[in-house]
């Protein structure tokens, strides 16, 4: 079932199981689309993880864009906030990260972005796949085909970038342990610890094409595997476990504590919205309430838009920069507006450590000093043509709470909401409900039994 | 009626205009085919100088890399070179981007069995039929296999293997004064490298920078070598060579500023080889019977196959032929090299013939004996090929007849030979006599049908 339906081309971009689903030809097209969609003659930014099918993707990529008339710059092999970082840099009109992210080993991606870096539009988006679905692609005539460049400094300008924004030898203070999970944040942590006398300890820094330690999922289940157990043996002041392109990041404390993945939007919500000057956190509806909480007491606002994140671009352009302190997903993926929007693991790692650095507080009794929310999730697979009635049934059933519908149904008390949407990348539905204090059980499960009645 | 000539997919691989007809879509896809076709296996990749070929080496890596090879890259290498390191390093085939002789804005893949050789009509056919099936082996995240490059082996290679049948010591001694235009082509700094370095030429050459675009029209026709007529009468040189931009075609200059014949070319490779070694000679259809009179001088046979390097080789191999090739084409095929067009061989069997005999190049070709050859093309509407070959049967009714390619007619003093082109609807008109007199006569006669 999940193989008949591997592949996904949607505005997210393209996405797939190689070989079984995803194709070299799609790639070719992709990139053709992508060429056709971007102003002529511009010079486009490439960048892949370490996937063995990265290297196929990485040759159809380039073919696509020289032929369609654009120079290349292959960064080879980077995290995606550095190829976006590279785009504004190089005064690119576009770019492609090639990777699949938080995916196990067998699945790619291809993700786009305009010329300012940031993941295109719905509108732009859209666009492209039009472009993709008609096959109609312009090509340069012989004359006009584009040349191949690489930029070796690429990583190190990153670095110049993170350190206008973060006192990083500074924070060379803190013993810092990171799972790398064999993806790209390890060349960049190893040369942050050369360059800055950081005090990054990698585990899993070779990079792998084939097989990962483990799964490179964000999650606290993850960090509670890999991470946690080793945090007091290492005597590490803090843990960190990336996914293969780095735009992602979970953690575990001092005290070996495996801490939940909205965590990372929480703290630094609370962080910028007390520096501001930003006093908006864009979010999904399915992140924690204790970040209203916090805003509270910031005199801040959190702005609730669908999940995914197309709509937290969207959301991101009807603000001035300045207005928002911070914008993330409770995956561990968190944008920050000195960063021009760029969700980035790496970037929220130091902006977790500079947090401590200036409260001077470990990062256990920094999480302590919060409320406690209790979270559930679940996943159901379900047919697809009965959502709508499933969603009418849970809605009849809850008449009591606040109803939103932007993406799915949320239900919200005083103290605990439920959160029941379908996934946009498997034929599943998912279940999120939260508590403050402890987990809502009785809840959780009478939406989950509800939802199974209606399973497959 | 145009589209014709704008893309071509057919047994010769896949051959267009680059922009909207030769797209790097299309070569991945038929990459992909072969990489399916060939099996997961190392597979060596090449290239000239044009400018889409990094864009289609990108496209074509891609395909092959899906399909479960390893690609082995040279970059710019002549396709003889190509050939020859397919065969070296017992890959499972190979790829060159190039478009050979035409111009600059096509582009084509060229495609290689596991011995370098051109696939055969068999292999070609599969090949095409898989790719219209577009059912290809789809490569996992673990099957999918590594890039690895080696630009330095390949020439070195070529050159051992060419060295291997010259006397290279006495080329060096006499250090010739050489010309060279490289067309700015795939085998620019390679063959600047072979005839100063390896063969202690004193070497003058021009278009030598791959960098550069075709100064020229791409094919080595005398007609277009005006700027080696007269690096060659600047510098003073002894002999002169032309290559095309994948190195496989050479046209030879001599010390008079005279572009020699292409048929005089390979009949003096011919007379070299046979020197060496006797043993049957193989030439296509078209080309002169000078080449039977060098045959006969060593008592050794020619056979002849319809034209197309791929037939020639085929037939060569039935033969068990020391020497063959394409003289209207600039081809010199020597297989103990490779079977393969090779301009290297071509420029070491001449050297190496000026150095044993003393003699100059002009003296070498005035040594041949004269025949008179004219060619010529005429377009065709479809349908019409038929009437028009049994027209020009009729109109000489005691010709010897050979319908191997299209319809040959010999006599005892000269032939006509004419055949349709596998690319273009046009038909291609040869005729070779003794006398001038005698080939007007042909030339004319076979031209009245049209």
């Amino acid at each position: 079932m999940a193989q008949e339906r591997s592949l996904r081309i949607s505005q997210v971009g393209l996405r797939g199981i190689v070989g079984n689903g995803l194709t070299a030809a799609h790639v070719l097209d992709f990139a053709s689309a992508f060429s056709t969609f971007l102003e002529p003659g511009g010079k486009i930014v490439v960048g892949r993880d370490p996937r063995t099918s990265s290297i196929m993707m990485r040759e159809g990529v380039i073919a696509g864009l020289l032929a369609g008339g654009h120079d290349v710059i292959d960064l080879g092999i980077v995290s995606t906030p550095v190829i976006q970082h590279s785009i504004r840099r190089l005064d690119a009109c576009g770019g492609i990260s090639i990777g699949a992210s938080h995916n196990a080993a067998e699945w790619n991606a291809l993700k786009f972005f305009g010329p300012r870096g940031t993941y295109l539009s719905t509108g732009e988006a859209g666009e492209l796949l039009d472009i993709y679905h008609l096959k109609k692609f312009e090509m340069a005539e012989w004359r006009g085909i584009g040349h191949l460049h690489s930029d070796p400094d690429a990583t190190e300008r990153y670095l110049d970038e993170l350190a206008q924004v973060f006192d990083i030898p500074k924070l060379a203070r803190y013993r810092v342990l990171v799972d790398c999970t064999n993806g790209t944040s390890a060349p960049i942590l190893s040369r942050m610890n050369e360059r800055f006398g950081t005090r990054f300890i990698l585990i899993n820094e070779p990079l792998e094409g084939r097989d990962f330690a483990h799964e490179p999922s964000t999650t606290r289940k993850m960090v509670a595997l890999q991470l946690a157990p080793l945090m007091q043996h290492v005597g590490a002041d803090a843990g960190f476990l990336f996914d293969i392109d780095s735009d992602r990041v979970a953690f575990a404390t001092e005290r070996g504590q495996a801490i939940s993945e909205e965590m990372v939007l929480v703290l630094l919500a609370d962080d910028f919205l007390e520096r501001g000057p930003g006093k908006l956190v864009i979010t999904n509806v399915s992140t924690t309430a204790l970040l209203e909480e916090i805003a509270a007491r910031h005199g801040g606002q959190i702005v609730r838009v669908p999940v995914g994140r197309q709509s937290a671009i969207d959301a991101l352009a009807s603000y001035r920069p300045e207005q928002v302190a911070v914008a993330g997903e409770g995956t561990g993926a968190v944008m920050m507006p000195q960063f021009r929007f760029v969700y980035d693991g790496i970037a929220s790692m130091l902006g977790i450590l500079s947090m401590m650095d200036r409260r001077n507080q470990s990062l256990a009794s920094i999480l302590d000093g919060y409320t406690t929310y209790s979270i559930l999730k679940g996943k159901i697979p379900l047919e697809t043509h009965r959502i709508p009635e499933m969603l009418m049934e849970i809605e009849e059933r809850f008449p009591d709470g606040v109803r939103n519908t932007v993406d799915g149904l949320r239900i919200d008390w005083p103290e605990r909401w439920v959160h029941v949407r379908v996934s946009q990348t498997e034929p599943l539905v998912r279940v999120i409900c939260e508590q403050r204090g402890g987990p809502p059980r009785a809840l959780f499960d009478q939406v989950m039994d509800l939802v199974r009645s209606y399973g497959v | 009626m145009s589209r014709v000539h704008q893309l071509k997919i057919s047994v010769s691989g896949i051959r267009g205009v680059i922009g909207d007809f030769l797209t790097p879509n299309l070569a991945c896809a038929f990459a992909q085919a072969f990489g399916t076709y060939v099996g997961p296996g190392p597979v060596v990749v090449g290239r000239d100088t044009r400018s889409s070929g990094e864009m289609l080496e990108h496209a074509v890596t891609c395909g092959l890399l899906a399909a479960g090879c390893e690609v082995v890259k040279v970059g710019i290498a002549p396709t003889p070179t190509i050939q020859v390191y397919v065969s070296e390093i017992r890959a499972r085939g190979g790829i060159a981007i190039t478009a050979s002789h035409n111009p600059p804005e096509y582009n084509a893949l060229k495609l290689f069995n596991r011995e370098g050789l051109f696939f055969n009509h068999y292999e070609r056919t599969e090949l095409l039929d898989l790719y219209h099936q577009s059912e290809f082996r789809q490569a996992t995240n673990n099957e999918i296999r590594r890039v690895v490059t080696d630009f330095d082996s390949p020439p070195q290679r070529h050159f051992k293997r060419v060295l291997a049948h010259v006397d290279a010591d006495r080329i060096r001694k006499r250090k010739f004064r050489v010309a060279l235009d490289g067309v700015n082509g795939a085998g620019s700094l390679m063959s600047t490298h072979f005839l100063s370095e390896v063969l202690g030429c004193e070497l003058h050459a021009i278009s030598v920078d791959p960098t550069q675009p075709f100064p020229r029209e791409a094919e080595p026709r005398p007609e277009v070598l005006d700027d080696l007529r007269t690096l060659i009468r600047e510098t003073k040189a002894e002999a002169a060579f032309a290559q095309d931009p994948d190195g496989d075609r050479l046209a030879v200059g001599d010390e008079t500023g005279h572009i020699l014949d292409n048929d005089d070319v390979l009949a003096l490779a011919v007379d070299c080889a046979l020197h060496r070694r006797k043993g049957p000679v193989v030439v296509n259809l078209t080309t002169s019977s000078v080449i039977d009179d060098v045959a006969a001088r060593h008592g050794c046979p020619v056979f002849r196959a319809p034209v197309g390097e791929a037939n020639v080789v085929e037939r060569m191999r039935l033969a068990g032929a020391v020497i063959g090739g394409e003289g209207s084409n600039g081809g010199i095929i020597f297989p103990a090299v490779q079977y393969c067009r090779d301009s290297y061989m071509g420029m070491a069997f001449l050297l190496d013939r000026m150095a044993e005999t003393g003699q100059t190049m002009s003296e070498l070709a005035a040594s041949l004996p004269r025949y008179y050859r004219r060619m010529g093309k005429m377009a065709y509407e479809h349908g019409r090929l038929g009437s028009m070959m049994q027209a020009l049967e009729s109109l000489f009714p005691g010709a010897r007849i050979d319908r191997n390619d299209g319809l040959k007619l010999m006599f005892s003093d000269g032939w006509i030979h004419v055949r349709s082109s596998n690319t273009e609807p046009i038909l291609r008109l040869a005729a070779e006599a003794r006398s001038e007199e005698r080939l007007e006569e042909l030339y004319s006669r076979a031209l009245s049908v049209s």
